[in-house]
Order: structure tokens, then sequence, then C-alpha cells
């Protein structure tokens, strides 16, 4: 059972939510501008079809509309957790690869790496303004995957960047449905728990 | 009914008369009217190079007896050329829809069927009643990367054709215009316009995916447009006009993250506010007009105390700067 909203807890959460919006929005944009130099520079096909890859979280949900605020924020957070892991190891295979020969490549990995990290800090800002506890991170993280060809790790990055351009957009999407006032309770919907 | 036969255009076609041998005496009929003997081979009936004017009801008749012996629906039409398929989502989240034409007529009846593929799964387009040809689907999933696959079939007697489109979910979010957009002039200002507008009634949820505006204007007299771009609200005041001149002024919108911008509203036109010329037209008018509006400063609109051209704005906001100023004069001594 969830208590009312308090009026600072209610301006916090629009607070919160706004700045996200915009976070996600800018973080988007960089992400699509990054997936046009990664498809350039790493010789890649932009159409190609990538399939779902293990680890890499997919943004496609059924019944979107029905979720729950907590199951927004909690979906989100797993999401951008797994991405940050993802694109340092990227960022790792792409300076064993090129070395200093990518340097540009390199810089806007770990521009896009930084805001996920900080969205990720945002998204549990917003979990501890709704008192929910914040999940622990596993351990040492899943076991490192199988060492993959050069070529399969390029097609893994497509799959991360893309994954990840179509998650900035469900991110601000979902904070816009967070950042609705509940008419009846005045508290957000969704964030209210059933007994 | 007799049956129907399909003959392409440009086809040689060759009618025998049910079970009358070649060498028997027989009159062939379309439409009720005779055909000319010169289009006999025997008892067959030969059309060469037909047109799509040769259609019509053919009749055999025996010689003599006049019994009627074979009849045929003759249909001349073409094989469907590759139909053109569009699919948009103007209600995003909800669902697209795809909609299709064939790019010149064959004529003749078509069926048309279409298929939709989400990855490996297939998906129902739901047929509307209106249009025919068009179908609607509902997103099951969303933020999905993975491509929708729509091939539209159209199939008639005479041969078939196929198209298909391939697309994201994000690719084809196409807003409608926006609604009830209203220009007006901002009374004692020259040089503004404001202009407000809704958003499209088929957009279910601006509140959670709200639009970004697009507004463009320009007077009439010139064909350069000036743009502004309005990432939310749904007014604008315009501070740059030309004064008194007439403009046009349109809008379009698009989701603020993904999608296309939309076609352009319905055009309005307005005309920035314009001083009233000092001098007024009689002094009966002045009168008449003072006597029914005691306490009021705006005048009616029927009101001949300016010029129709020097009445700028609509409804209760048409005034004339001048007139208003005698009107007002005239309360002060009655009040």
């Amino acid at each position: 059972m969830a208590a009312a909203d308090s009026p600072s807890t209610a301006l916090r959460r629009r607070d919160l939510c706004s700045r996200g919006i915009r976070l996600a929005g800018k973080m988007r944009a960089d992400v699509v501008d990054l997936l046009d130099t990664y498809v350039e520079q790493q010789g890649l096909d932009a159409s190609a079809s990538v399939a779902a890859v293990e680890g890499v979280p997919l943004a496609a949900v059924e019944r979107w509309d029905e979720q729950t605020g907590t199951q927004r924020l909690l979906e989100n957070l797993a999401a951008y957790r797994a991405f940050r892991a993802l694109l340092a190891q990227m960022l790792e295979e792409q300076r064993e690869q090129l070395g200093e020969a990518d340097a540009g490549l390199g810089r806007a990995l770990a521009a896009v790496l930084l805001q996920v990290s900080a969205f990720a800090y945002h998204l549990e800002e917003l979990l501890r303004l709704e008192s929910r506890g914040i999940p622990g991170e596993e351990g040492d993280g899943p076991p490192p995957p199988p060492r993959l060809s050069l070529f399969e790790q390029k097609l893994r990055g497509l799959g991360v960047l893309r994954e990840l351009a179509q998650w900035a957009v469900r991110s601000a999407r979902d904070l816009r449905q967070l950042a609705k006032p509940s008419p009846a309770t005045g508290t957000a919907p969704g964030l209210a728990e059933s007994p | 009914d007799s049956p129907i036969q399909y003959e392409r255009v440009g086809a040689d076609v060759t009618m025998k008369c049910g079970s009358m041998d070649w060498d028997a005496a027989v009159t062939w009929t379309v439409n009720g009217t005779d055909i000319d003997e010169s289009h006999l081979n025997g008892s067959y009936l030969i059309l060469k190079n037909v047109d799509l004017s040769q259609s019509g009801q053919y009749s055999c008749y025996e010689g003599s007896s006049w019994h009627l012996k074979y009849q045929t629906q003759l249909r001349v039409g073409t094989p469907p050329k590759e139909p053109v398929l569009m699919c948009r989502s103007n209600n995003y989240p909800k669902g697209f829809y795809c909609s299709w034409h064939l790019p010149t007529p064959t004529y003749i009846p078509n069926t048309f069927n279409i298929s939709v593929i989400h990855g490996t799964k297939d998906m129902v387009c739901e047929k509307d009643a209106i249009p025919k040809n068009r179908c609607h689907i509902r997103y099951l999933q969303l933020f999905s990367t993975v491509k929708y696959k729509v091939t539209l079939t159209v199939t008639n007697p005479l041969g078939k054709n196929y198209t298909t489109a391939t697309f994201d979910e994000f690719a084809i979010v196409k807003p409608d215009p926006p609604e009830s957009v209203v220009a007006k002039p901002v009374p004692n200002n020259p040089r503004r316009l404001e202009v407000s507008w809704q958003n499209p009634s088929s957009w279910p949820d601006p509140e959670s995916f709200p639009l970004k505006f697009f507004l463009r204007y320009r007077p009439l007299i010139l064909d350069q447009w000036q743009h502004v771009e309005l990432s939310d609200g749904t007014s604008h005041t315009i501070t740059d006009a030309y004064a008194g001149k007439e403009y046009i002024i349109q809008v379009a919108a698009k989701d603020t993250d993904i999608g296309t911008w939309s076609d352009w509203s319905v055009a309005v036109h307005a005309t920035p506010w314009t001083e009233e010329p000092k001098h007024l037209t009689t002094e009966a008018q002045i009168t008449e007009t003072t006597s029914a509006s005691t306490s009021s400063f705006m005048a009616p609109p029927t009101t001949k105390i300016c010029d129709k051209g020097a009445v700028v704005g609509s409804g209760a906001v048409a005034v004339c700067w001048t007139a208003g100023l005698v009107v007002a004069a005239y309360s002060v001594l009655f009040i």
C-alpha cells in the first residue's frame, strides 16, 4: 500500500522525470550519430539484420500501456545497467582492435557510456523517491561471454547500439507516463501498489 | 445469368455458338444488336484485337428458329500491374494501417490479399469496410527493432501481381495534420498574428506521445515562406508580419521523437490589425450607431461608419478604432 504523494515528492518526481526525458532525448540523438559512425567505420551494412544477441536487453515490450510505474523503473534500470557493461566491453574491444587508429569512435562510445551511466543513476534516484529498494547489481556480473570473432563482435556492437537507441525512445515515454498525475489519488499512475 | 468470359485487351477472341456445327446458319448479337457477318467464320464469331468497348453480352441464335444457342458476358480487361502499397501509423502507439491501389485500372474485378509478418509472427490486418482498399493492425509490441513485412497480392481472372513493403515501427509514424487552425489579428498590433490549432483527433495520447509542430506563413503577395518550429504548445504569435498584408498560414505535426512530419494543415488566411483612418463618413451614421450601443465599446458588425476595407478581424473584435472613440465619448456623457 502506498501513501498518497506529498506535494514535495510529486514535485521532485516531476522534476526528475522531465530531466530524465531530456537526458534520454540527448542520449538517443548521440546513439543515432554513433550508429552511423559505427556502421561506417566497422564496414557494416546499415540494413543488416542482427539476430537478438544474448545479454542485450530488448526494448520490445507487450502491453506497454498496462505497465505499472515500478515495473517501468525496474525494467529501465536493469536495461541501462546491462548497457553500461556491454558498452564498456565494446570500448575495450575497440581499443584492442584498433588502438589509436580510431580514437573518434572510441571517444563517441565513451561519451555514450557516460550518458548511460548517468541515466542509470537517474533511475535509481527515481526509485529511491518511491521508497523502493534498489535491486543490487549481480556480484561480478554474468560469466564472461565466449570469445567472439572480430566480425561477430562488430555485429553484436551493432545490435547493442540499435537496442540502446530503441530504449532511449522507450525511456522517454516511460518517464512521461510516470510524470502523469493520477486523477484520483494524486500519485503517479501505477506507482501505488494494490495491497 | 450467362457465364463471364475475361479476355485481355488486344487479344483475338473466337466464340463458338455452343454445340452448333461450324457450317450452321447463326446470328450473333452484342447487347441486342446484330453483329455484321464479316466478323463470322462459319458459325464462329471472331473478334480481333479486342478493346474495352467490346465488352458486353454476346448471344448466338440459330438461323431459322431463332433459338438462343449460346450466351456469354465478355469482359475485356488487363492483368494487374504491380500495386502501390502504403503503410502508416497516424494513431501511434495503437497501430498502423496499410492502403493500396492499382496504378492503372484493369476494368475487371480484382481481389486483394494482404499478409503482415513481424519477425516470424503472422499478424492479421483487419480490412476496413470503408474505404475498401485499406486494413489496420493493432501493435502487439512496442519499441521493437524487428521489421514488419507486408505483402500485398492482387489477383484477377487475367493474372496476378504483388508488392512488398518492409519497415520498422518508428519509420511509418506520421500524424494527421493539426486541426482547427485559427489565425487572428492582435488588436493594436499591426505586425502580429495569433495562430492556434489543435492536435489531430486521430492521435490517441498526446500527453504521453507529445507532438511538435512546424508553422509556415507568408503574405499572399510573396512566394517565400517563413518557418517556425515549436517543440510544444498549440499556439504561436507571429510578430514580424507585414502590416496590412493578407497572410496564408499552415501548420504540420510530428511526434517529438520518431517518424515523419504530417502533411500541411488546411490553410488559413488572416490580415494583421490596422489602424483606422481618422476621418468618418457622415454625422448621421455616427448618431445612428451611438443610440444603439450606449454602454458598449464595440460597434455592431453592420455599422457603416467604416469602409468595409477598413474593418479588420472578425466577429466581436471587428471595430473601427475611431468609431470606438466616438462611442466611448458619447457613453461617458450618458453615465
